[in-house]
């Protein structure tokens, strides 16, 4: 039979009429948005108790200056040919910051590549990123952060691993929690899925943080989902989900400490999805004007998270130009000083290759680790 | 993005300090203004712009120390707003080279060697047997242990082979190699030379001969390539010549036979048999050969087939010169015969070909001078 | 002491280990009240309970996943995956993260897992649960893949691979899970990683195999004893990192070899034992490599499973072949 010979029937449209007796509803759910210090730099809602302290708020705001600076730098190391492929985190500073914030010592991050700010809070050094980012692993040998794991590049493959170490702190009744941060890319992956229905069937003691930065790399958020939010899906997961925005580095502290406390003390998994948006390309090898409007990203620039803290830190007289000036001095020092340990820090051995695969070197690999020390000698 | 990096300031000075910028962030400059006065260990340097553009950033500020080959000034790029890498991470290398391939569809080498496993060679190279000596009994023609073994008993008893090395060894070689691709075909007839003067130089005469017959047949005096089936027929005629020496045999190359008369021609003679004699012949003079000569008729010797070498074409043979009856005007006369052998690859010279220059080569030698 | 199967070897020896250490925790999909669907988990959640024992959503990748986690905060999860058709989707967390944390972190984090995947044909299963491909593991640095053949050496590489402070894939055969029967101790003794086991000794012949295979290539040695030849059996049990010293010694002793595994051809461990044995083993050959293997096509329906597995017939005349040379 031949296609010619297969007569097509029109499908009839008929409206599917459901029968309102059987539309009951079992699940209600809102998610929430929740913003306090907006983009002109006002309070719209009640200040929590931190952030009457304007130490605490400069504290945030130092660490968010320093991170843009830093990522500045090592934006133009790269374009000088000194450091390799740089994920900047661009406008995305307050969800770092706050989570650094608000994370106990003790607790495990699962970072995504964008939160530098909490990995500074927490003991990484800029000089660490730098390594990463300049291909030596050292960098993500932490010496004064003994928990977090590195940087995670394979998307969302983080947090499944977020949900074994939480595990651990509920088997052994520990006082910590894990806080894992993917992207909004990483929400359409079968390892994000699978984690947050883990973590909800077991009532880990998890944080699930969503910067959700409108791209993965080419593809807009609406791209990715048909879900009106991305915290709905905890929803699905059976735990709450919220959003606020990521660009309010105040509610971000305060829903973050909210919610690593109720997991503290045994009450589950939240997941907050925080609205900001990459005000950088992708990766320094990525151009996104490529496929994202010049001035959608002009308009973006108004919402970015310091110049509103700058603002209302300035209102109440806590930050002068004097501050600004000092600590922008303060920082290029610092960062100077780290990337000058940066460049200074030479490649390591070739044979290092084979030193951390093993806890101790199998006899099968010894041959192979003198073959690249005798090449390594005898290339010019 | 187009960066103007601080260039490298001569007398090995690696780094400059920013004393004072001469343009401001916005402006459009031109090319050769002065963009900024820096100072470095011996004078003070005022930096021109190297293009036309709009400055968009400084890297530095009065008081700063800049090192060779770092940013200075980034300008606005003129070509697009930022240039595609091509890729999200690392980087992709681009390249000029364009590649010319042409797939080799025929095989030119067949297929050869033993069939013996390493443990057998390994016993051959033991026993020093060369495995081209040894039948073998194994099933498919795989030389076995017990092969080997018995070869090695009969060498024993016959004493060791001694390896070939020098000439004799690059005969060997150049022999077999031309065995397996030239398509050689002899033919042969006499010279009647009853007409030479009494002392008349022999070898002289032949190369006269063959010069003559180039140009009459040029076909037999060029080169062949095996893989392109091409040829190219030499305006020269620069004539190798075979020597046997008891090092073995040379074929050292006379250039120009064409237009050398028979002083100079028994000279260069003269000239290449002494530097064989003493090895003093610079290997230049072995190679290029348009086509060869083989008077190999010095000891004994009639008709042969002397062997080509590629990518020559032709080698004229000549053996010993004799006596011989012959019939002229049906009458019984003793003359003076020289025979010749002439063998053409016949991949490029055909019979007649061959044939025509050997009948020049008759006609030339059958006169007196 | 008594004789068991090798599943039930496997279950004496989570049982020792978890009472041994706190740390040891056992999980992955119906291992907890159901005891595994091989039993190979039977009665530990009972015994040690529901936290240290359990059963996780049906997610492999969580599996594997939550492993790296767990082990990397200082326990030893020692967790299922309960066919090896299944570990596909798990392969990203242990490729990608589980093989490379130490590494990547210069030793500073690292993963003491165990990952357990009943892996083989022979039994007569629907599509996907005759799964072989020790090689994927095989190929990444950073993992440790033992192949226990029977009950005594399930038991002791077992307890060895939780004790590794290293990610170890330990692939069980399921054909041999209840096939036979072994006196094992239970008496906490772990057996040496990294090594084979001599299993016959011999003087004309290696056969180097592992798994469900040591049965064919064992039963082969009786059978050429018979004609007067003699095979050495060499079980290679921890295919990464790979003991070829052992091989080495035996062949240069035998001068020939045949390795037998049931995984395709192509790519094969054994084609790695071949090119290895070319380097270092090449003068003490007499005759090429032999290998015998399941044949490089999906493993078929159970209808033609006995013909793609390698039998003893084969093994035979492959060793024949090395011997007329």
């Amino acid at each position: 039979m031949t296609s010619q010979n297969v007569k097509i029937v029109k499908k009839k449209h008929t409206a599917f009429v459901l029968d309102q007796q059987q539309v009951r509803s079992s699940v209600h759910f809102k998610i929430l948005f929740h913003q306090i210090l907006n983009a002109d730099g006002l309070i719209v809602d009640n200040l929590p108790e931190f952030a009457r302290q304007s130490e605490q708020l400069i504290a945030l705001y130092r660490v968010m200056v320093k991170t843009r600076l830093f990522d500045e730098k090592a934006v133009s190391l790269q374009r000088r040919g000194q450091l390799g492929t740089y994920a900047s985190s661009l406008g995305q500073e307050a969800i770092g910051a706050a989570i650094g914030s608000a994370m106990a010592e003790d607790d495990v991050l699962f970072p995504g590549y964008r939160e530098y700010a909490a990995q500074f809070l927490r003991g990484v050094t800029m000089t660490d990123i730098l390594l990463y980012w300049g291909g030596n692993e050292q960098g993500m040998n932490f010496k004064w952060q003994q928990y977090d794991f590195p940087i995670c590049v394979p998307i969302a493959s983080q947090a499944p691993q977020a949900v074994g170490a939480a595990y651990a702190m509920k088997l052994r009744d520990e006082n910590r929690v894990v806080v894992c941060v993917v992207g909004d890319g990483a929400t359409s992956k079968g390892d994000f899925y699978e984690a947050i229905n883990a973590a909800g069937t077991w009532g880990l003691p998890i944080v699930f943080i969503i910067n959700n930065n409108g791209w993965a790399i080419s593809m807009p958020r609406e791209a990715q989902t048909r879900a009106k939010t991305l915290a709905q899906k905890a929803i699905a997961a059976g735990f709450p989900g919220e959003q606020v925005d990521g660009n309010d580095v105040i509610i971000l502290k305060h829903r973050i400490g909210q919610a690593l406390s109720k997991a503290r003390c045994g009450a589950g998994p939240t997941l907050i999805e925080a609205l900001t948006y990459r005000l950088c390309d992708h990766t320094t090898a990525d151009a996104a004007s490529r496929y994202r409007s010049e001035h959608e990203l002009k308009e973006q620039w108004q919402y970015e998270p310091l110049r509103r803290l700058k603002s209302y830190l300035h209102k109440i007289g806590c930050w002068s130009d004097l501050d600004e000036q000092n600590l922008l001095a303060s920082c290029h020092e610092q960062i100077e000083k780290a990337v000058n340990q940066y460049l200074d820090t030479p490649s390591q051995p070739p044979e290092s290759m084979f030193d951390y695969l093993y806890q101790s070197i199998p006899a099968s690999l010894k041959e192979q680790r003198k073959s690249v020390i005798h090449w390594s000698k005898n290339s010019v | 993005m187009d960066y103007f990096k601080l260039p490298d300031l001569g007398e090995g000075l690696q780094e400059a300090e920013v004393i004072e910028w001469h343009v401001s962030i916005g402006e459009a400059v031109k090319q050769d203004q002065t963009l900024v006065s820096v100072e470095t260990a011996k004078a003070i340097v005022d930096l021109p712009s190297p293009q036309d553009g709009r400055i968009l950033k400084f890297y530095g500020k009065a008081g700063d120390i800049i090192h060779v080959g770092d940013p200075l000034v980034e300008f606005e790029s003129k070509t697009a707003p930022e240039s595609d890498t091509g890729t999200v991470v690392g980087k992709v290398e681009i390249g000029d080279a364009v590649v010319t391939e042409r797939p080799i569809t025929e095989s030119h080498s067949s297929v050869s060697g033993f069939k013996a496993t390493p443990a057998v060679r390994a016993l051959a190279s033991r026993f020093k047997v060369d495995l081209a000596m040894v039948k073998p009994s194994g099933k498919d023609n795989i030389i076995t242990a017990d092969d080997v073994q018995r070869v090695a008993k009969v060498i024993k008893k016959s004493g060791e082979m001694v390896p070939l090395k020098g000439v004799r060894r690059t005969m060997s070689l150049t022999m077999g190699q031309a065995n397996r691709e030239v398509v050689p075909v002899t033919i042969s007839d006499d010279a009647d030379i009853n007409s030479w003067k009494i002392h008349e130089d022999i070898s002289v005469r032949l190369i006269r001969a063959i010069a003559v017959s180039c140009k009459a047949e040029p076909s037999l005096n060029a080169w062949f390539d095996n893989h392109a089936i091409a040829r190219i027929l030499h305006k020269n005629v620069d004539l190798g010549v075979a020597v046997d020496t008891d090092h073995g045999l040379f074929v050292p190359v006379l250039r120009d036979v064409v237009n050398r008369d028979p002083v100079d021609l028994r000279k260069g003679l003269n000239a290449i048999k002494e530097a064989i004699k003493y090895r003093s012949i610079p290997p230049e003079e072995m190679r290029g050969s348009t086509i060869t000569l083989s008077n190999f008729g010095t000891f004994a010797g009639r008709y042969a087939n002397p062997v080509i070498v590629p990518p020559t074409v032709a080698i004229q043979g000549a053996g010993k010169i004799r006596d011989q009856i012959v019939p002229v005007g049906g009458q019984p006369e003793v003359h003076r015969i020289l025979p010749l052998s002439l063998t053409f690859d016949h991949r490029a010279v055909t019979g007649g070909e061959a044939a025509r220059f050997l009948a020049t080569m008759l006609n030339d030698l059958g006169l007196p001078d | 002491m008594s004789e068991i199967t090798l599943v039930d070897a496997v279950n004496m020896g989570l049982a020792s280990e978890m009472e041994a250490d706190p740390n040891v925790v056992v999980f992955g999909e119906d291992v907890g009240v159901n005891g595994g669907v091989f039993r190979a988990t039977a009665n530990l959640q009972k015994r040690f309970g529901s936290q240290r024992v359990f059963d996780t959503p049906l997610s492999e990748t969580l599996i594997a996943g939550m492993s790296v986690g767990m082990a990397v905060e200082g326990l030893k999860p020692v967790a299922e995956i309960q066919f090896m058709g299944f570990v596909y989707s798990a392969i990203d967390q242990l490729i990608n993260h589980a093989s490379r944390i130490r590494n990547r972190t210069r030793g500073r984090l690292s993963c003491p897992m165990v990952l357990r995947v009943p892996f083989g044909g022979g039994i007569h299963a629907p599509e996907h649960h005759s799964e072989s491909t020790e090689a994927i593991f095989a190929h990444i640095p950073g993992l440790r893949v033992v192949i226990p053949s029977s009950p005594s050496r399930a038991y002791g590489l077992l307890l060895a691979a939780i004790r590794d402070p290293d990610p170890v894939i330990f692939m069980e055969p399921i054909r041999v899970y209840r096939l036979v029967k072994q006196e094992v101790a239970d008496n906490g003794e772990a057996q040496p990683l990294d090594v084979c086991f001599l299993l016959r000794e011999g003087t004309d012949v290696t056969l180097v195999s592992w798994g469900a295979m040591i049965q064919e290539a064992m039963t082969a040695a009786e059978k050429l004893a018979e004609s007067g030849v003699n095979a050495e059996v060499i079980d290679v049990a921890t295919i990464k990192p790979l003991d070829m010293q052992t091989i080495l010694d035996s062949v240069a002793k035998t001068g020939r070899c045949v390795i037998v595994h049931e995984a395709a051809r192509t790519c094969g461990v054994g084609a790695e034992i071949a090119a290895q044995l070319s380097e270092q083993g090449l003068m003490s050959l007499f005759a090429a490599v032999e290998r015998v293997t399941g044949y490089d096509t999906v493993m078929p329906l159970f209808n033609l499973e006995k013909e793609y597995m390698p039998g003893v017939d084969r093994i035979i005349t492959a060793v024949k072949r090395t011997l007329e040379g």
